[in-house]
């Protein structure tokens, strides 16, 4: 008989906390490899492409980094209420909800590139923090469980956007389901290394998470909110408070990465514009969870991995569903990864009862 | 009586590491005898009585049913052997009927059977099956034969419970006799009721009492857990009393007084004496009058309950658990909503007001469950020695909070405190320290702050004897500081050695007031179990019934308030800083 003892561990060795995503990306890519080699592709060649390439090369740091930037801006959206000890799973709806509510202004408001800008990351802010308010709102008040209610908002926001898309906004020179084309005065400009100016707002936005979570009295409440809400609650942090305000902030964030993605790279809002940015999110922030800095890493890692596993897509002919693969597998490696931090696992081969019986016989 | 002994449980010994629960205990029942099983939490009742059910293997000990040795496995076996248990939590599912409740898990394969099917839509192929046949021969009983027996059983025993009823639809007292009755069809002859009392109403306990001794009547045995002197006395033939995993006696209960069950059951070495200084009592900081509040189920755990607190007074508050300490604790500190009443500190209108505003108004609290109220436990000692403090002005830094500053105010408390265990603030986190020094790093957050009001509820429960001492004498200097403190505790010498008033909280309400000078350790124990103040002895159980004198004997809290007070008032007008 094997016995498999499984027991909560007392204390988290500290080498473990950082040695598990970097272990868990690892493992990911190895077991890809797998599936290279069944490609008849060598996973050495394929990952060098895929990661030295396009490090190497001006034309991937660029693409990586204008990936980064709704990744880096979605990752906050669910690292923020992460803190909390909440799972904002809607950073995708929230997304949209931001780049239809910026791309409305861009398109409708007349006014020079200087002031309109500003006006549409507004708009696209406030949107996606209303959209992110609702589940927060129930969740404090009502003990709705938010990741199913921000979750199902998502697809209410997904199919506004399609409506709107096919409707009220759609181009009207054309057929196609897409907005029309914003002017330059809407169009975000190129900042630094060649990126558009979404980039700076995504850095600004992982600086101050980063010093409102670590350094301010209100970082202190969300945090001991995350770790014992009934502890802050005796000690008169207010519960209600909180979470409305790291789901409408997340929900801000989730909101510029999706104008920051119309008005500095498709130049228009189309249906299923992007590739499913806030649900890459949740693992970001789960990679990233203990700092806003390290929710920056893993969207770059993650940018990465998408610029990347295109280009090794196009140079091996091996399926681009080859990175969703390899996303997914990160993804489940992290899940397993978290359960092996929490339990110790022994393993036991239990010969004691045979011998003790046959003893007693 | 050793012939008729029905139960013999011998030598029996248990030890969970670190605790020895059950040191060499015996215990004998007689046929229909019931059999009260006395003791603080913690006694050790629950684990022998686990043993005797099957859900504990003893170290060592052997248990005899009719004279039969008995090896007892799992609940199962004990079921088999006659033995039943109704738990103190009861294990039914809400939404079957009661004859559903009844019948499950007798014939296991039966109940998986109707559970899945409809029981004559079953295809052919199945129901033709041997081994679904051999089922449903079982089975084939239906609901309407246990139906009819489980009628006549409720009849017989004068329970009034209708067997097709929805379990969810019946009120607790109903949901107690389903239990009682799962347990009677499969014909026990040894009941064990695990403080039956606790979740019944005093109608309901009464209805329980009498549904009992027609049991006993028929020729069952029943072993009642209590820590409720009254009950002991009032159903029990004989009672035997664990203290600290140990037999302490047993004694029938006709030769006994509640008094000398107190004393056995609370009786403890004195750990520490503490000399308090007299200290003036100055304004009342906390004056509550008719505060109630429910329990986590919703029952109403406090029953308008009135309570003042002077400037440097300690009020302790003694009681068995589970008599509302938590819910008071609770509602004094602000995380309780109140369901009725007033409370002012230092006349700062407090009802309704949001737990912040009772943090403001210079309350402190040191809750029961540290790990649950007191603190976060994956957090720094850093944050958790913050907890309170990280709002006040010198924590500022602009618009930043300043962490250095915090933690050097982490520091000074560890030092203050000697909390021993922390090499670092910012690394060793709240968990990572043990039961005493979280405790202290608690009271030390609380006491710093210099509060006009502490609530400490349970301040030394599972601290390490050093810790006790400490945090005693912190509560002490705390009072002199002029600190209004109330003080919950089941440890009646902490209670004694700490308070200037005492009160006795029973069922929600506070039934008996006196002083540490005045107190009478087995009068307190007697009032803290709902005993009643008798020099007879209970002969038999309808002898005590009327309480004719012993109500007179029993000091109106109101009255005895009166009088401290007014003793307290002349020396706060000499002493008016």
């Amino acid at each position: 008989m094997v016995r498999i003892d499984l027991t909560a561990r007392e204390h988290v060795p500290r080498w473990l906390g950082y040695a598990t995503p970097v272990v868990t990306v690892l493992l990911a890519l190895a077991c890809g490899g797998i599936a290279l080699l069944a490609l008849g592709v060598s996973p050495l060649a394929a990952y060098w492409t895929m990661f030295g390439e396009t490090l190497l090369s001006t034309f991937g740091r660029t693409q990586t980094l204008i990936k980064a930037v709704p990744l880096i801006l979605a990752g906050l959206a669910v690292y923020l209420p992460l803190r909390a000890g909440l799972f904002n799973i809607g950073a995708e709806g929230q997304l949209v909800f931001g780049a239809v509510a910026g791309a409305w202004i861009g398109l409708n408001v007349n006014l020079p590139g200087v002031l309109l800008l500003p006006l549409m990351f507004v708009a696209a802010g406030a949107a996606g923090a209303f959209l992110a308010g609702i589940p927060a709102w129930l969740r404090a008040r009502w003990d709705v469980n938010e990741i199913i209610t921000s979750l199902l908002l998502t697809f209410v926001a997904l199919q506004i956007q399609s409506y709107l898309v096919r409707g009220p906004m759609q181009d009207p020179t054309g057929n196609f389901p897409h907005t029309a084309q914003l002017s330059a005065a809407a169009t975000i400009p190129e900042a630094i290394f060649n990126v558009h100016a979404g980039l700076v707002v995504a850095i600004a936005a992982v600086a101050v998470t980063y010093v409102g979570v670590r350094k301010t009295a209100l970082g202190f409440e969300i945090t001991f909110v995350g770790a014992n809400d009934a502890a802050a609650r005796q000690a008169g942090m207010s519960r209600v408070k909180i979470y409305l305000l790291v789901f409408v902030i997340g929900g801000a964030f989730a909101g510029l990465a999706g104008i920051s993605e119309i008005a500095g790279l498709q130049g228009r809002l189309r249906a299923g514009f992007e590739p499913g940015y806030g649900f890459t999110a949740i693992p970001i922030a789960l990679l990233g969870r203990s700092s806003a800095v390290n929710v920056m890493l893993a969207g770059l890692f993650f940018a990465l991995l998408f610029v990347g596993g295109s280009s090794m897509s196009v140079a091996y002919g091996v399926p681009a569903a080859l990175v969703e693969i390899l996303q997914a597998l990160i993804i489940l490696f992290l899940i397993t990864a978290e359960f092996f931090k929490r339990y110790q696992v022994d393993i036991e081969f239990d010969r004691a009862a045979s011998a003790s019986t046959g003893g007693e016989a | 009586m050793a012939d008729h002994a029905f139960l013999r449980m011998e030598d029996i010994y248990k030890e969970f590491p670190g605790v020895v629960a059950n040191d060499h205990i015996d215990l004998t029942v007689a046929g229909g005898e019931i059999h009260g099983l006395l003791g603080e939490n913690g006694a050790g009742k629950s684990t022998l009585m686990k043993a005797l059910y099957g859900l504990y293997t003893p170290d060592s000990g052997e248990i005899y049913l009719r004279g039969d040795r008995l090896e007892l496995a799992s609940p199962q076996d004990a079921i088999d052997a006659g033995i039943g248990m109704v738990h103190q939590h009861f294990k039914l599912i809400p939404r079957l009927t009661v004859a559903e409740n009844v019948v499950l898990g007798q014939r296991e394969p039966a109940a998986a059977f109707r559970a899945d099917n409809g029981d004559s839509r079953l295809p052919e192929t199945i129901r033709t099956n041997r081994v679904v046949q051999s089922l449903a021969k079982t089975f084939s009983l239906g609901l309407t034969a246990p139906e009819q027996r489980i009628q006549a059983l409720a009849d017989q025993y004068g329970f009034d419970i209708d067997v097709s009823a929805r379990v969810a639809d019946l009120d607790v007292g109903q949901q107690q006799r389903v239990e009682i009755l799962k347990a009677l069809y499969r014909d026990v002859d040894l009941l064990i009721l695990d403080e039956p009392t606790a979740v019944l109403s005093p109608t309901e306990a009464d209805r329980l009492f009498e549904s009992l001794s027609r049991l006993a009547d028929e020729g069952l045995s029943i072993i009642f857990i209590t820590h409720k002197l009254g009950e002991v006395t009032a159903i029990a033939d004989r009672v035997t009393v664990l203290r600290e995993g140990r037999r302490v006696d047993t004694v029938p209960v006709a030769e006994t007084t509640q008094a000398d069950l107190a004393e056995l059951m609370v009786g403890r070495e004195v750990l520490f004496r503490i000399d308090k200084d007299d200290t003036a009592h100055g304004d009342p900081v906390l004056d509550a009058t008719g505060i109630r509040a429910a329990d986590d189920r919703g029952i109403n755990a406090l029953d308008s309950l009135d309570l003042t607190v002077r400037e440097g007074e300690v009020v302790g508050i003694a009681g068995v658990s589970g008599n509302g300490q938590t819910e008071l604790a609770e509602a004094l500190a602000g995380i309780r909503e109140m369901t009725g009443g007033d409370l002012r500190v230092n006349s700062t209108d407090l009802a309704g007001a949001s737990p912040r505003a009772f943090v403001d108004a210079g309350i402190s609290f040191v809750p029961e469950d540290r790990l649950q109220y007191g603190c976060a436990e994956e957090l720094s000692v850093l944050h958790n020695a913050g907890m309170k403090a990280y709002r006040e002005g010198r924590f500022a830094d602009g618009p930043l909070l300043d962490y250095d500053e915090l933690g050097s105010y982490a520091e000074s408390l560890i030092e203050e405190f000697d909390i021993r265990g922390v090499s670092d603030v910012t690394d060793i986190d709240a968990g990572d320290l043990s039961g005493g020094n979280l405790q202290k790093l608690i009271l030390a957050r609380e006491l710093d702050r210099d509060p006009d009001l502490l609530i400490a509820n349970q301040p030394t429960r599972g601290v390490d004897v050093g810790a006790i001492e400490f945090i005693r004498e912190a509560i002490l200097e705390q009072r002199e500081q002029g600190t209004g403190i109330v003080l919950l505790s089941e440890d009646l010498d902490e209670i004694t050695d700490l308070s200037d008033r005492i009160l006795v909280l029973y069922e929600g309400e506070f039934v008996y007031e006196t002083t540490p000078e005045a107190a009478d350790r087995e009068r307190l124990g007697i009032e803290m179990t709902g005993g009643r103040v008798d020099d007879e002895p209970a002969d038999a159980p309808e002898a005590v019934a009327p309480p004719a004198g012993a109500g007179s004997d029993t000091a109106e809290p109101g009255d005895s308030a009166e009088a401290t007070d007014s003793t307290t008032d002349v020396a706060a007008a000499g002493d008016g800083d």
